[in-house]
């Protein structure tokens, strides 16, 4: 009996290192272009809230952390990431036009206000990414503005 | 009564119901301006699910075209977007309701037609 367990406990830890040669691409860039903060005057307070609870699945660069390069736990970042990016992608921010902002920013608005982002998973790992009420006001109070000043430079 | 029956005669209720509803434009309307084709084609493929009296509650909360007028410039150009978004991906109408209704299927046509228009009232918005 102890036998096989030793035996199957050798196996698990071949295949969990035989694992780790199979890893997703590493989502990080260090162009900034075309990230929002270089194409919008954002207070600090918003800027940070972006930063910390946002930027790591929905931007091109992920913050690196110790267990984001063990498999399968980097599988599940990057799934996190590549739908993420599909979906909102601060640094593209530059290449929208007006009319991709708005819609853009009132996605956003959906999204904070029903409070299904951040995902509750990621929060988890990092605790400066949840976000408070008072927190989620100044965002959506800074969504409402921007849009409203999005809409008036186009009159 | 045939289901098909009660069926002809909800869509033509709602036809009914939105036309007067899209002839009733409130001063300053943001009412997207929807050419006949236009409407002909939400009427065929969209209203049915997408309208505040549906008993599709998903659909109706994503998308309630009756009520579209109502919305804020932003949430307008936003509602804009994402059908002209849905229709790019073909994700609408639904697979399965096109199982039982193939003739709602949109064609290349309307779907180009659906787009124009949404991408131009998108645009005509924000001028």
């Amino acid at each position: 009996m102890r036998r096989i367990l030793i035996i199957l406990l050798a196996i698990a830890a071949i295949a969990f290192v035989v694992l780790q040669f199979f890893q997703p691409e590493k989502n990080s860039s260090n162009d900034t272009a075309n990230l929002i903060f270089k194409h919008e005057q954002i207070p600090a307070d918003v800027e940070a809230i972006i930063t910390n609870a946002c930027l790591d699945c929905h931007s091109n660069n992920t913050k690196s952390v110790w267990y984001d390069r063990i498999s399968p736990v980097s599988w599940m970042i990057s799934k996190h990431v590549v739908e993420g990016k599909k979906e909102l992608n601060f640094s593209e921010w530059g290449t929208f036009d007006d009319y991709d902002k708005i819609g853009t920013l009132e996605d956003i608005r959906q999204e904070v206000e029903q409070a299904k982002m951040p995902l509750k998973s990621y929060v988890m790992m990092h605790p400066e990414a949840k976000l408070s009420e008072e927190q989620r006001k100044i965002l959506l109070a800074w969504i409402d503005k921007k849009s409203g000043e999005l809409l008036k430079a186009t009159e | 009564m045939s289901k098909k029956s009660v069926f002809m005669i909800a869509v033509l209720f709602f036809f009914t119901a939105y036309s007067v509803n899209a002839t009733v434009t409130p001063t300053g309307s943001k009412a997207p301006a929807m050419p006949d084709n236009v409407k002909a084609i939400i009427e065929k493929s969209c209203i049915g699910c997408h309208n505040t009296d549906s008993k599709n509650d998903k659909a109706k909360e994503a998308l309630d075209m009756k009520t579209m007028e109502s919305l804020s410039k932003q949430k307008m150009i936003h509602a804009l977007k994402e059908i002209g978004e849905t229709l790019e991906e073909n994700e609408m109408p639904p697979a399965k309701f096109l199982e039982k209704y193939p003739d709602k299927k949109l064609t290349d046509a309307e779907k180009k037609i659906l787009l124009d228009w949404a991408s131009s009232e998108a645009k005509s918005l924000m001028k």
